[in-house]
């Protein structure tokens, strides 16, 4: 039996191409992880991780459940393409094992079966495998249509905007659109000379039969196998260097993954399987507020992850981003967008300034005994009203408290850190560190969120506890250390900032405070989907008039309530919003110390 | 007679329309508050010579109180102007052949910077309150008492991006300044610290009140913004600056601190430009018809501007457009 034929050289280049690359670029990220992500992986390959891993890539590189979530129609689209393909694949291989036996068979003979059991007179046709065959290649080219449909119109599939594309992607894309349309007319044309094929080839190649005579059949018959071969080939060359290189990176990813390894504050080698598992799917421009607010349209994670990996990033497209998380909130790949950009600034900025910090060393002039500090945080001291709510609601509740920012603490870091400065960073990091334990202190609390976040992820303090204001105040009400009275008729929306919810995860203490005084209503956007206020200290790109912009837009949701008083628990929000708003912006700490019995 | 309404009755307005009265023009005066004056009816003493305010108030008053022909309508606004109708916020509508707009300026609102503890801390004061104190010669801490040390900031609300003004207010360096010295004059053993971004002594003899000031009077000026202002447990205030000369973080525990409040559009100025089809400046100030040759017309033909409708001016600059205005209005009304 033949296996080879001219038109299968460009099938058989492009896959050689193709898995050649793919081998040398996993080979060389894997040499270069660094010896602590290795003594991860070691630690957990023979663990229930693989397994779970293993469940993960099903149900996510094949079925693509995470997509389903945000986007039925998108969901549909790329688990068509994803798992219509890879069962395409599966029951090919198997079609031929049905038919040949378990023999070896080359790689372009099970691809191009229907080719090779014509030349090779395998007349004895299976109706079982010719018919799922055709029904997976169906579920394959009814999402080709989908995709050409939202390349048209994306509306359609609920996209406002999608991805412009490079040169790579564009040439990868068109061959993807073509492979299966020719396997398509390739399979029909030879059900239409030598029988077989299930519902669709065979339907098709009745059509043909009617419609072109013998002749003209056995003249389109080679070069519709070419064609396809040729789609095949120019797909698979162009694939590692696309968006395509998604398909096969996103599958050590998420093993990588489940052993634990992450993007930290530096760029490191782990870093090339989240950048290069991007399918480039475009979902994360929609909730950019910089897209649908301000119209900027080249800076989004789909963008800042593209231009990163083919070296051509530029701090303008890295410094424009709220970091506000929307969009890692929202990627089906699960990509951990706002490490990546802060690695990447960091790259890009990092240039520690020796003398400048000289300052620090005479400045602790810090006094107080009480075990628990209170970090207020430079936006808090320039919000004093949440300071002296603070300061209220811990006489009320007997606390003795060590004010640690009043005469000693400094900057927390994460400004620094979020433009990328991470050497300064680590300085003021150490400062307060060595502040803090010196005063012995057993919890540490914040009005913050922003120092919240870097106390939490990068102080390593774990014998203080760090809580922010509102898990503080919640357990002092719920501890009975603190009365406060329920107003029936105050109304409240809260408005949940970015570092706070996304960045730390805490949404229902907040809320429990508000609807212990009053009650709460909810924002359109809210939660996990909540805007950002607009003037995240992470952009330093956008002008004051463009955060002003958003924080008209976000004040607007939030007084759509209808509601007395908007509350937040963030002092740069309170400052960002109460710009843009009519009604009267203030801290949660706020409404408690006027509640307070 | 043709007839003139002046929709203002500060010093512009004032010194337009005893302008437009002196050429036998009919003149109303329209005026929010109950009397007319303005915001100078506030002040203690003018820079740079210490005139007394209520001086140059008494005789500007003395030219308007002479003349029949000018009517006074106080306690109303404004909400529509064109060159034959001023429509008043009662509703009624008064006739005329030519408006004039002195509506000037509104002090920035300082609890917008909640950093600097306006309304939140005993002792932070806007130097238009510390005017006032002046005025009513009681100048003194909330809790009784001189106070020993005195910080000055300047730019509170001025060219500020943070609260939407990028403007200069012009007039609160020199202000600074001169309290500053009015101040000293009070309490000789205090110290009195300006913090200052740049000081712009633009106009005749504020230079050399400047210098004065640090060479006779021995007042402080330090280059950098106060950042934040926090209470300190014996009830005075600490505040937190750069001196950017230096390029060192400062703290420094003051008594009182008075802010240098800056001149912002008045709020009014958007529907009046949207409702009358005048033009506004980015700044929220009317924009003028040219810098040059018409800054006291405005795109509609027959309506003037007199004063800091169009731009942060000081009292003297404000009255010269008084009468700039005036002769705009009699020259276009020959013209018709």
């Amino acid at each position: 039996m033949t296996f080879f034929t001219k038109f299968c050289i460009p099938f058989i280049v492009g896959a050689t191409v193709m898995f050649t690359v793919l081998a040398i670029k996993y080979i060389a990220w894997l040499r270069n992880l660094p010896k602590s992500d290795w003594r991860l992986i070691a630690k957990n390959f023979f663990s229930l991780r693989t397994v779970t891993a293993l469940w993960e890539v099903v149900s996510e590189s094949l079925l693509h459940r995470r997509i389903f979530k945000v986007n039925p129609a998108l969901g549909y689209m790329h688990m068509s393409l994803a798992f219509g393909w890879f069962l395409l694949i599966a029951v090919g291989w198997a079609e031929t094992v049905a038919y040949l036996g378990m023999r070896w068979v080359p790689l372009q003979g099970h691809v191009f079966f229907k080719y090779f059991a014509a030349l090779n007179n395998i007349s004895a046709h299976n109706p079982t495998f010719d018919f799922v065959m055709d029904l997976l290649l169906l579920f394959v080219l009814s999402g080709v249509g989908m995709a050409w449909l939202k390349r048209v119109r994306s509306r359609i599939l609920g996209m406002r905007k999608t991805t412009k594309h490079v040169a790579f992607d564009r040439i990868a894309l068109s061959a993807l659109w073509f492979v299966f349309p020719m396997r398509f007319i390739a399979e029909s044309v030879t059900a239409a000379l030598y029988g077989g094929g299930g519902f669709l080839t065979s339907g098709m190649g009745a059509i043909l039969n009617k419609i072109a005579s013998n002749d003209v059949l056995h003249h389109i018959y080679e070069p519709a196998w070419w064609l396809y071969s040729l789609a095949l080939g120019v797909f698979f060359v162009a694939m590692p260097f696309s968006r395509y290189m998604h398909i096969f990176t996103e599958i050590p990813l998420i093993f990588l993954r489940h052993y634990q390894l992450r993007p930290e504050a530096m760029e490191k080698s782990y870093d090339n399987f989240e950048v290069e598992a991007c399918s480039r799917c475009g979902i994360c421009i929609d909730p950019c507020q910089l897209q649908s607010q301000l119209g900027i349209n080249d800076v989004q994670s789909v963008y800042f992850l593209r231009d990163r990996r083919y070296n051509m990033l530029q701090q303008k497209i890295a410094n424009n981003c709220l970091m506000c998380g929307r969009c890692e909130q929202i990627c089906p790949v699960g990509i951990n967008l706002n490490t990546l950009r802060l690695n990447s600034r960091s790259s890009m900025r990092n240039i520690p300034h020796e003398g400048r910090y000289n300052y620090l060393r005479d400045i602790d002039k810090s006094s107080g005994e009480g075990k628990v500090g209170y970090f207020a945080g430079c936006m808090t001291l320039l919000t004093p009203n949440t300071m002296s709510s603070m300061h209220n609601i811990f006489q009320a509740a007997g606390e003795d408290v060590w004010w640690a920012d009043r005469d000693g603490g400094v900057c927390c870091g994460r400004p620094l850190m979020l433009s990328g400065e991470m050497d300064s960073a680590q300085k003021m990091i150490d400062y307060n560190k060595a502040l803090f334990t010196k005063h012995q202190i057993k919890s540490l609390v914040t009005s913050c969120p922003i120092c919240l976040k870097v106390f939490r992820e990068q102080y390593n303090i774990n014998d203080i506890e760090v809580l922010h204001h509102s898990e503080y105040i919640l357990r002092l009400i719920q501890q009975g250390r603190l009365k406060v009275g329920h107003t029936k008729d105050a109304t409240f929306t809260y408005h949940d900032p970015c570092e706070l919810g996304r960045g730390c995860g805490i949404y229902d203490e907040p809320r429990a405070v508000i609807k212990a005084v009053g009650e709460l209503l909810e924002p359109a956007h809210t939660g996990k989907n909540a805007f950002c206020c607009g003037s995240s200290v992470a952009n330093t790109a956008i002008s004051d008039a463009q955060q002003l912009s958003i924080a008209v837009k976000v004040a607007a949701e939030l007084e759509d309530t209808g509601a007395q008083t908007i509350v937040t628990a963030c002092p740069l929000c309170k400052k960002a919003i109460s710009r843009g708003a009519q009604r009267k912006v203030v801290d949660l700490s706020e409404i408690v110390a006027q509640s307070i019995k | 007679m043709k007839h003139v309404i002046v929709i203002g009755g500060g010093v512009a307005g004032m010194q337009c329309a005893s302008e437009l009265l002196r050429q036998n023009i009919a003149v109303t005066i329209v005026e929010k508050q109950q009397c007319i004056g303005g915001k100078i009816r506030n002040w203690h003493k003018l820079f740079p010579s210490f005139t007394p305010a209520d001086e140059v108030l008494a005789a500007m008053q003395q030219k308007l109180t002479t003349h029949n022909n000018l009517t006074i309508r106080t306690g109303c606004e404004a909400t529509c102007i064109t060159p034959q109708k001023v429509t008043l916020s009662s509703g009624e509508e008064l006739r005329c052949d030519a408006t004039v707009i002195a509506t000037g300026f509104t002090l920035f609102d300082a609890t917008v910077k909640e950093e600097y503890g306006y309304g939140i801390y005993d002792n932070v004061i806007t130097s238009a309150e510390l005017e006032q104190m002046f005025n009513e010669k009681n100048v003194h801490l909330k809790q009784g008492g001189e106070p020993k040390r005195i910080a000055i900031l300047h730019c509170v609300g001025s060219r500020d991006e943070k609260v939407c003004q990028r403007h200069c207010s012009k007039v609160c360096c020199v202000t600074g300044v001169k309290q500053a010295i009015e101040l000293k004059k009070m309490f000789p053993t205090a110290d009195v610290f300006n913090f200052y971004m740049d000081m712009r002594m633009f106009g005749p003899g504020y230079e050399e009140m400047y210098r004065e000031a640090q060479t006779s009077h021995n007042i402080h000026f330090v280059r950098g913004r106060i950042s934040e202002v926090s209470p300190t447990f014996n009830n005075r205030l600490q505040i937190k600056a750069e001196d950017t000369l230096t390029g060192r973080p400062l703290k420094m525990g003051v008594d009182m601190l008075v802010l240098l409040v800056g001149m912002k559009a008045n709020a009014h100025n958007t529907t009046l430009a949207k409702d009358c089809n005048l033009t506004l400046q980015p700044s929220g100030f009317m924009q003028p018809k040219d810098s040059f040759l018409g800054n006291v017309a405005s795109n509609v033909e027959g309506v003037f501007y007199a004063g800091a409708i169009t731009a942060p001016k000081n009292i003297g600059e404000s009255i010269n457009e008084g009468t700039a205005a005036a002769r705009g209005v009699v020259e276009w009304l020959e013209k018709r």
